[in-house]
């Protein structure tokens, strides 16, 4: 269970590195977009988002920034603190839990970046929060790992 | 002390149980009923008034019933045949379908026609307050028309403007993909030919039309000329239009007249998804352009040239024309009603995900504005979901009465389409005189689908019809 905490744990801060990438990835399609005399308005949003009609190719990283944002990341968060009640990491749900509560943040700092642009300033501090407790949790569970082998203890792998 | 290795295995259980079973029970809770009836939908809000007559299991007056009272032949008619081609729909073989011109007071009968959609459709009159049975929302006011069926609409405009008709069955599809067209309802004493073009902007996948066409389009007039133009949006987003090379005046906002509307130039309107306004401008000696976004544009005798270039300031409605009587007393509402927009994770008939809330609620968990017949009902909306939102109340006008708490001053504001922006608030207000069950939702039609649609329900009247899986209808 100990390398399912730590393989979770580096997954989710693998996951932040992704959001990252696929980001600015899209909104550098879009400065190009708009340099190339195209229009974006707030229908072009829509239609792209809703509708699937996106006017530049790039535009696939933010549709898929909110998907990953708003639905695997939460779900993989919340997978992590069930499989750290399990794993005997030393304050592995304490780290668990800190990286739940930091992907509820961001999200939340996400959405309301749309009405307080500060927010979405946020959202990008709190990403490298997440990342870096995510990263603490996965060293932790590989050094108990370690621990363990050397204390010649062999993880059950039945509950 | 070191715990035994099942003990602790209990305990992760037990968390993990704790944990998931919440989740677990948002989720079975948040499952749609195969079928179900939007009138049992939800909580009754009755917004301080009383609760009598509100028994809606006790019988009333069928929805089915609510039909146009004048019978006898019509005074206009037409038949809309609506059919695919492919991912796109067509209204009598084009979209936009064809403009329908009708006479204030007239007694109109339009025939809609399924020619092969299989999903089924329904024409809503948007804008128009027409009878509840005659509103076209799939399982709401009739059921949706199948393959090779019809459904006749019978109304009486009473009120001269720009409207438009559109699909009430998975509406946030079919109109993106074509099911619209226009409604132009003349004045009964109307003067000598007015010169007023329809300019209905839509979106065909990312490509923007005007009138179903890309780019810039003239009108043959002569300077000195006075024009009026009607425009439509029917997108899901609100978008900024203007007119470059001549002032002009916003003489009615969604079907309403302004009263003595200013000369403006050098700012924008704001065109909510869903509303219309129509444009004055009379036409200057080097022509003029009304100007769609930076997208479509209407040129008006002459192009006076130049690139789309959107101003910076907008013609704001709270103060735009000057004070009349609203025709109504709304100062001693008979209720109050919150209509307050959140967002916040959860889930929407099993599917996860961050969805919009009324009041606090999940769809379909929100109010049932509960009125009677004769009240005043005033709305307090409220929106804090990080997203704007262009509200959309069936068979009514409803008038605003201040944004943010600052008093409108200037001509009465009627609007059946509202766009209610991220940390606005809006207190407007209406007379309850069109019974029925009536949808009040966001016309970015996506967002419907997502649950974004509350009803105001009228005492006395109970429902016809039905939505869900297991039924035809899907309004959203």
């Amino acid at each position: 269970m100990k390398q399912v905490y730590r393989v979770m744990a580096y997954l989710i801060a693998l996951e932040v590195v992704v959001q990252a990438a696929v980001m600015v990835w899209g909104i550098a399609g879009l400065g190009i977009w708009v340099d190339d005399g195209g229009v974006v308005d707030k229908q072009t949003f829509e239609d792209a988002f809703d509708g699937g009609e996106a006017p530049f190719d790039e535009f696939a990283g933010l549709m898929i920034h909110g998907m990953n944002g708003m639905m695997i990341i939460p779900g993989l968060a919340l997978l992590f603190v069930i499989v750290s009640f399990f794993a005997k990491v030393p304050k592995g749900v304490a780290f668990a839990f800190g990286v739940l509560g930091l992907v509820v943040l961001q999200v939340f700092l996400g959405l309301f970046g749309h009405e307080f642009a500060v927010l979405g300033g946020l959202h990008g501090v709190n990403a490298m929060l997440l990342f870096g407790v995510a990263v603490i949790a996965g060293v932790r569970a590989s050094r108990s790992i370690k621990a363990d082998r050397a204390a010649g203890v062999h993880e059950r792998v039945a509950v | 002390m070191p715990r035994s290795g099942r003990a602790r295995s209990l305990v992760a259980v037990a968390a993990a149980v704790l944990l998931l079973a919440p989740v677990a029970w948002m989720w079975w809770t948040s499952l749609l009923p195969d079928t179900y009836d939007v009138a049992e939908m939800g909580y009754a809000d009755y917004g301080g008034g009383p609760r009598a007559g509100h028994d809606h299991h006790g019988g009333g007056v069928p929805v089915a019933d609510l039909v146009e009272e004048r019978r006898g032949p019509p005074d206009e008619e037409a038949t809309l045949t609506v059919r695919t081609d492919g991912d796109r729909y067509t209204v009598n073989g084009t979209s936009p379908g064809p403009e329908l011109r009708v006479t204030q007071g007239d007694l109109v009968e339009v025939t809609l026609v399924n020619e092969d959609v299989d999903e089924g459709t329904t024409l809503h009159w948007h804008g128009i307050d027409v009878p509840n049975a005659m509103d076209g929302v799939a399982g709401v006011t009739q059921d949706a028309v199948m393959p090779g069926d019809s459904f006749t609409y019978r109304f009486v405009p009473v009120r001269a403007g720009t409207y438009w008709y559109h699909a009430h069955q998975v509406s946030h599809e079919q109109v993106r993909r074509g099911v619209l067209g226009a409604v132009v309802v003349e004045p009964r004493k109307s003067r000598a030919a007015p010169i007023d073009p329809v300019a209905v902007l839509h979106r065909y996948g990312s490509t923007p039309t005007l009138n179903g066409r890309e780019g810039r389009q003239e009108v043959d007039v002569q300077p000195g000329d006075e024009v009026r133009v009607r425009v439509v949006n029917t997108d899901n987003a609100l978008m900024p239009i203007w007119v470059t090379g001549a002032p002009y005046r916003v003489l009615a906002v969604d079907g309403v007249d302004v009263h003595e509307p200013g000369e403006v130039s050098g700012v924008a309107v704001k065109l909510t998804a869903g509303a219309r306004v129509d444009l004055g401008v009379v036409v200057p000696d080097g022509g003029a352009r009304v100007d769609f976004g930076a997208t479509t544009a209407l040129v008006l005798g002459e192009d006076p040239g130049g690139d789309a270039r959107a101003p910076r300031e907008f013609v704001d409605f709270l103060s735009y024309g000057t004070p009349a009587d609203p025709g109504v007393d709304l100062t001693r509402p008979d209720r109050e009603f919150d209509y307050r927009i959140g967002r916040r994770p959860g889930f929407l008939d099993g599917r996860p995900g961050v969805w919009w809330t009324v009041n606090g609620h999940l769809f379909p968990d929100i109010p049932m504005y509960m009125v009677d017949e004769g009240d005043v009902a005033v709305f307090h909306i409220e929106n804090e979901s990080g997203e704007s939102h262009p509200m959309h109340l069936h068979g009514h006008h409803a008038l605003v009465l201040s944004r943010d708490g600052e008093p409108a001053t200037g001509s009465p504001w009627w609007i059946d389409s509202l766009e209610v922006g991220t940390g606005e608030t809006f207190d407007i207000a209406l007379v309850a005189d069109n019974p029925g069950i009536w949808m009040d939702h966001c016309h970015n039609l996506q967002h419907a689908a997502e649950g974004l649609v509350a009803h105001l329900m009228y005492s006395g009247v109970s429902s016809s019809f039905k939505v869900g899986d297991d039924t035809d209808n899907h309004p959203e």
